[in-house]
């Protein structure tokens, strides 16, 4: 690590404005000390956020939920009215990592977080991400990497809350400059898919204040993953999936692919397939089909494609039951 | 900043008085704790550092040593650290608890776990300027008067460790779960302790002694049986 | 065998010594340690994994803040063969300043072409590793009886390719050394599984006479073998103290700890066996290479890449073998837990099963017909009552579902065995004794071991025996290796308190001076403790173990997800000395052997020549979640003698999982480890785009290649004296 200063911002305002000098904004620490200590990047000053009025509570109301951007996973994990309002988002938190780091790591941190690219995370491998000329994983070992990938970085997204939330419906409130701005889960991602050096669309100075969950009647979730262990283990894949079942119908469904793209992966042609239907094998055959079928697997990490197509299968079957 | 002292009555660690009675001037003894020794690194963070405290309203500390005030195992000590030394470092090179390891130094294999405010958490991946307000509890800090607790015992029955260069960590993770769930099941048990690893493989007996602890019987695994006639199959 | 068969300590469950101090966190490792003034040291490593290095400067890392030495550690150019490759060091006041001052080095270098992976470094056009010889070393070679005959007229033959990963043996503990010159006399804290070699290496590297340099190694967080070598960075740690003329502490980072302190060397084995229609083997070929790393040289020890033995466990009278090293720009191998031996029982164990489905015979049965080892057939049938064998195997592939449940079975052999070890007693007039032996406790339990012994030998408590182990001004002994450990203290502590008694008794005249008149013997004594010594003497401790596990694990279809449910271990132990302690090591054997099976694997990059994987975040070690049920079953044979079982119990683990999910499937993995990639491979679940039918190719000619290569008589004589630590 570099040294840096230090900083406890008190208001998003001023949080904003001491990101502007070579800042970056620190909650649990877990993904940036990682990216520090292999110097991949040299902040002058770290801000941290932890603080900010009103970043720690979770807010239930009936038309929509807002969760703290400084909530720990291990709190989204426990709450009992959330678990039973978002099982999908409970079940995806209480997988990230260990205990140790759920106790810590934050809401925001984890849908900032940076790349798990290996080339990426290496200290001596400047690759396309850090502003150098190749993505050593398109050639190279890119068993973890993406099925889809836009625009020439296969990192995909590997935060478990950002899949549970785009399945969700979520937004996020983030403070830009003086005034918040929302974003869909769609939008907080899009810049990765486009941009090779993106992690998500936020900019450094962007901060995120809190997380908004439209709460829908009957609306139920669910998420799955799967990783080489049994525990403490980064998901191969994820799947999440939401859906109003009525009658044994699905209505309004969701289905989203993690550790698969750049961004959460959905594809609206399985959605739309979905509604209305009853679930059958058959039907989720061709959901799994649909959100699969612009596929390019890349020569390690084709197993990813079967994985997936298991998942939406499993995912969509826990809804209905 | 006011000037601590531990409960103990040892002088804090900010105080002149405190260096060592040797020919070691101030200085090198500070530079001994590796706290002072402005690196040119430090120079260029600094210059940011400076111009904040000109226009920004919260006050910014480093990236020199600032002082920093741990609150450890029930005793308050302050310490001059540069905003990023870690906890695991703090209490390792400057605090002189070396109970904590560092197998990994990346928030991987649990072996730095120590308690914030009795939540578990890694020490390495925590910065020190940051543990300041919670109370820190370490593998030194569990045993009352040197006696092993009842966890701690059942480790060193069940074999609950074999190189023991995990146990620190595996004993503080268990340490929180039983107080928050004094009879685990099995399946508790191991999901408490999915953030430690042991290279040696001690985990069964690990989890005899979280269970013995819990008042959970447990049976080991291993049947003993003779052979005085081993030469004929 | 002496050893007591009616005993009071031997065999039964004690308690480690040193595991209340471990409990409580205040047990003293190399890496807690701070000699009072001690400088942190630091490598700089080379960023490329081929290089000629032209020139180093030091001097804006040596002007650095708080730094105090400075050091190269070639002088003059050097070639560069590894990523990571040891260039120069810096100590300093503290680990930061250390820290900041290595990113101030500067190197001239200029980079060469460099080859990673085997089946590139292979081929006649890759880049030599070393530039005057090929990276394929000449193949050793076995031949016994006439193979092809026996083949043709074989009943049943099947052939496979089986592969291997490179496995890191990452002990918690990293590698740590502190050098401290105090007058002309060094002290040593070193991390080490042999604190007597260490010493002889470091007075030879320092150029000082043997009695110079003292090594303490009070406690030790695991070693499996990669801290029996004196790797480079205890001599540069030594260097640095030198120069510095303070103490100096070097502690590995676990992203060091990945690249250049040993790992177990990879295989790639072509198999074919042959039975005779009761399933009784007849011939055996195999053609094999793995790479040990850069060091593929006649200076290498390889960690036993060709040191395996063929056909593993199961004779035939036929065969062919042909072995060979491979070099490539990697961070050298070295003896890991049972060199050679889950790598080769991973091939011929799953062979076999090919061999028994063929034949149409149980596994276990035709482990039964080809076993020579009386023992370990009664094991397999111990084994496989208890775990319900019968019951529980079914045709590979008939499980219903797409969770998947198999069964399998693999034994192993391991030639532990003692040797050389002194010790002394001293009995105090109070009665309070003192046992003194220079081994090492790598966390095996070997000091305890020394108190049981001494304390049914005395006809005394363990607790009431003080052991001084891990310093070379005790009684030395050697290397902690090849299991080899208990076996070789345990008769020497044996000898020395027989003797003690002996001397008690002339000195004391009491006929028999334990228990009751214990302190009435001893206050015979004098004044001055009586010091007794002793030494490992034949008779008490033997080799050969043999043992067998059974496996059972689900496999899911659908996502290639393999869980081990069950793990069934028969383990033949001699005279057990401490049974907790014997089965915390059976445990963690297989707990290992389930990394090896399952998730651990060195990554290289064929493109930038890094290791991608050097972590635990990406190399992935077994974790409490991923343990299965364990039952063990020691087989106490007391006339046998005392046996390691340090090792022989990982060999087993992975061979049976392989052949546990190759039941439970129908098509078998066959390389490890077994990851949900390959499973769903294995089951033609890929999309049909993504099958490589390259690599089939270029194993194909890779093996053509060794079967060419020129041939030189096995087991060279070097490192003779560490290989036996393990043969
Ligand atoms: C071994 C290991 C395993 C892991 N496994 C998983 C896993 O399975 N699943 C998973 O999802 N993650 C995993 N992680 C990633 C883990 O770091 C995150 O999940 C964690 O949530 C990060 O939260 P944090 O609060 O510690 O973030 P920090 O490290 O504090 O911040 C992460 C990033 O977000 C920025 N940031 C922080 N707060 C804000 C904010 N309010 N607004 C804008 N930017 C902000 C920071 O500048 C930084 O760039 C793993 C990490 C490790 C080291
Ligand atoms: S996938 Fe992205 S992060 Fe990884 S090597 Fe390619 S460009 Fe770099
Ligand atoms: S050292 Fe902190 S988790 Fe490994
Ligand atoms: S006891 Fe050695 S790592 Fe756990």
């Amino acid at each position: 690590m570099k040294p840096f200063a230090y900083v406890i911002a008190q208001t998003p305002e001023s949080a904003v404005e001491l990101a502007r000098n070579q800042g970056r904004f620190i909650a649990g620490g877990i993904d940036l000390l990682g990216e520090l200590k292999e110097h991949l990047a040299e902040p002058k000053l770290l801000v941290n956020v932890k603080v900010l009025p009103g970043t720690q509570e979770i807010t239930p109301a009936a038309d929509r939920w807002v969760i703290g951007a400084n909530v720990t996973l291990a709190a989204l994990a426990a709450h009992a009215g959330l678990r039973q309002t978002f099982p999908g988002l409970a079940e995806a938190a209480g997988e990230v990592g260990s205990p140790q780091m759920r106790n810590i790591a934050t809401v925001g941190g984890n849908l900032a977080q940076h790349s798990r690219c290996w080339y990426y995370r290496h200290r001596d491998i400047r690759c396309l991400k850090k502003g150098g000329a190749t993505c050593y994983a398109r050639e190279g070992e890119n068993k973890y990497h993406s099925l889809f990938s836009g625009a020439t970085c296969l990192s995909p997204v590997v935060s478990n809350l950002a899949v549970a939330l785009t399945a969700l419906g979520a937004s996020v409130v983030v403070q830009r400059g003086a005034k918040p701005a929302t974003l869909t889960m769609a939008q907080l991602y899009e810049s990765a898919w486009e941009n090779p050096r993106a992690h998500h669309s936020l900019k450094p100075t962007d901060l995120i204040l809190r997380v908004e969950i439209p709460a829908v009647a009957g609306r139920r979730s669910t998420y799955l993953q799967m990783g080489e262990k049994s525990g403490f283990d980064w998901a191969l894949v994820s799947c999440a999936a939401a859906a109003r079942v009525e009658g044994g119908t699905l209505h309004d469904t969701r289905v989203v692919l993690g550790a698969v793209a750049p961004i959460p992966w959905q594809v609206d042609e399985a959605n739309a397939w979905l509604e209305g239907k009853v679930l059958t094998d058959e039907v989720a055959a061709q959901a799994a089909n649909l959100i699969l079928r612009d596929a390019e697997p890349l020569a390690h990490n084709a197993y990813k494609v079967p994985l997936a197509r298991a998942l939406v299968r499993r995912a969509l079957a826990k809804l209905v039951t | 900043m006011k000037r601590l002292f531990s409960k103990k009555g040892s002088p804090a660690r900010d105080d002149p008085a405190a260096a060592p009675a040797s020919g070691v001037s101030r200085r090198d003894f500070l530079k001994g704790l590796g706290t002072t020794a402005l690196s040119a690194a430090a120079m260029s963070a600094g210059s940011v550092a400076k111009e904040l405290e000109q226009t920004s309203t919260e006050r910014v500390y480093g990236p020199g040593p600032v002082p920093v005030i741990l609150s450890i195992n029930g005793e308050k000590q302050i310490f001059q650290l540069e905003p990023r030394v870690t906890l695991l470092e703090a209490l390792r090179t400057q605090a002189g608890l070396t109970g904590a390891k560092e197998p990994c130094d990346r928030a991987a294999c649990g072996a730095c776990t120590v308690l914030l405010d009795d939540v578990p958490v890694y020490a390495c991946s925590l910065l020190a300027i940051e543990a300041q307000g919670a109370e820190i509890t370490t593998i030194e800090g569990i045993a009352k008067d040197g006696r092993l607790t009842k966890l701690q015992q059942a480790f060193v029955q069940k074999d609950g460790l074999q190189c023991g260069y995990c146990t620190p960590g595996m004993v503080m993770t268990l340490t929180a779960l039983l107080r928050r769930n004094p009879h685990p099941t099995e399946a508790e048990v191991r999901k408490a302790c999915s953030g430690n690893l042991c290279r040696c493989g001690s985990y069964p007996r690990i989890f005899a002694a979280a269970l013995d602890t819990g008042g959970a019987p447990t049976v080991s695994k291993l049947e003993v049986i003779t052979l005085h006639d081993h030469a004929v199959a | 065998m002496p050893w007591p068969s009616a005993s009071k300590h031997l065999g039964k469950p004690t308690p480690r010594l040193d595991g209340p101090a471990k409990a409580a966190g205040r047990a003293k490792y190399t890496t807690d340690i701070a000699p009072a003034g001690v400088l942190y040291g630091a490598i700089f490593r080379s960023k490329w994994p081929a290089a000629r290095i032209r020139s180093i400067n030091l001097e804006k890392a040596k002007a650095a803040p708080g730094i105090k030495a400075a050091i190269r550690v070639h002088e003059g150019e050097h070639q560069v063969r590894y990523y990571g490759e040891e260039l120069a060091a810096l100590a300093g006041m503290s680990r930061q300043a250390v820290l900041d001052a290595l990113r101030l080095i500067e190197v001239e270098a200029m980079p060469l072409p460099f080859t990673v992976n085997e089946l590139d470094a292979i081929q006649p056009d890759a880049p030599r590793v070393v530039a005057e010889r090929p990276n394929l070393g000449p193949a050793e070679s076995e031949k016994t009886g006439d193979v092809d005959a026996a083949f043709a007229a074989a009943a049943a033959v099947v052939e496979g390719t089986f592969t291997t990963q490179v496995e890191i043996h990452h002990p918690l503990e990293p590698h740590a050394d502190i050098v401290a010159l105090e007058g002309d006399e060094y002290t040593a804290w070193c991390s080490t599984q042999g604190i007597f070699e260490t010493r002889n290496d470091l007075a030879k590297s320092l150029g000082v006479p043997q009695n110079k340099v003292r090594v303490l190694c009070e406690h030790m967080g695991g070693g499996f073998g990669s801290k029996i070598e004196n790797w480079a960075n205890r001599v540069i740690c030594a260097r640095l103290a030198q120069a510095a003329g303070a103490p100096v502490k070097l502690v590995l980072t676990r992203f060091e700890q990945a690249l250049s302190v040993g790992n177990r060397p990879s295989s790639f084995q072509k198999l074919k066996l042959a039975a005779d229609a009761s399933g009784k083997l007849t011939a055996f070929e195999m053609v094999m290479f793995g790479t040990p790393g850069h060091a593929a040289g006649p200076e290498d020890m390889g960690g036993g890449v060709t040191f395996l033995p063929a056909p593993y466990i199961y004779p035939a009278p036929n065969t062919r073998v042909k072995k060979s090293k491979l070099a490539v720009n990697a961070g050298p191998a070295t003896w890991m837990r049972a060199p050679g031996h889950p790598v080769a029982s991973f091939g011929m164990e799953s062979i076999l099963d090919e061999l028994a489905v063929k034949l149409g015979m149980d596994p276990v049965e035709i482990r039964l017909k080809n076993d020579p080892h009386p023992i370990r057939c009664r094991e397999y049938l111990i084994g496989a009552e208890k775990f319900g064998w019968k019951d529980k195997y079914r045709k590979p592939g008939s499980s219903p579902g797409p969770v998947k449940v198999g069964v399998g079975c693999a034994g192993a052999g391991w030639m532990s065995g003692g040797e050389g070890t002194q010790a002394e007693v001293q009995v105090n007039p109070d009665g309070t004794v003192e046992v003194r032996c220079g081994t090492q406790d790598l966390g095996t339990g070997s000091r305890t071991v020394v108190a049981v012994v001494a304390a049914e030998m005395l006809g005394l408590d363990p607790a009431q025996i003080t052991v001084r182990v891990g310093d070379t001004r005790l009684p030395p002994s050697g290397l902690s290796g090849g299991s080899a450990t208990t076996a070789s203290v345990a008769p020497a502590i044996y000898d020395a308190c027989e003797k003690t008694l002996a001397e008690l008794k002339k000195l004391s005249g009491i006929e028999d001076p334990r228990g009751a008149r214990w302190l009435e013997a001893c206050g015979k004594i004098g004044s001055n403790p009586l010091v007794v010594a002793g030494k490992w003497r034949d008779g008490l401790s033997t080799g050969g173990a043999g043992g067998v596990q059974f496996a059972e694990v689900a496999v899911d279809t659908d996502t290639g997800f393999v869980k081990v449910r069950k793990i069934l271990c028969v383990q033949d132990c001699g005279t057990v000395v401490n049974k907790l302690t014997c089965e915390s090591q059976l445990n963690g054997g297989i707990i290992m052997g389930i990394g090896y099976a399952l998730y651990e694997q060195r990554i290289m990059d064929a493109r930038s020549g890094v290791v991608l994987n050097p972590n635990f975040e990406t190399y992935k070690l077994t974790g409490a979640a991923d343990t299965p049920d364990i039952e063990l079953i020691l087989l106490d044979m007391p006339e046998r003698g005392v046996i390691g079982v340090g090792e022989p119990a990982t060999v087993p683990t992975a061979a049976a999982i392989a052949n546990a999910v190759a039941n439970a499937l129908g098509v078998r993995v066959t390389s490890l480890p077994i990851t949900p990639d390959k499973v769903l491979a294995a089951l033609g679940k890929l999309p049909k785009a993504a099958s490589q039918p390259t690599e089939g190719r270029m194993l194909d000619e890779a093996f053509a290649r060794v079967a060419l290569a020129p041939v030189i008589p096995p087991a060279s004589p070097a490192n003779v004296r560490r290989r036996k630590a393990y043969a």
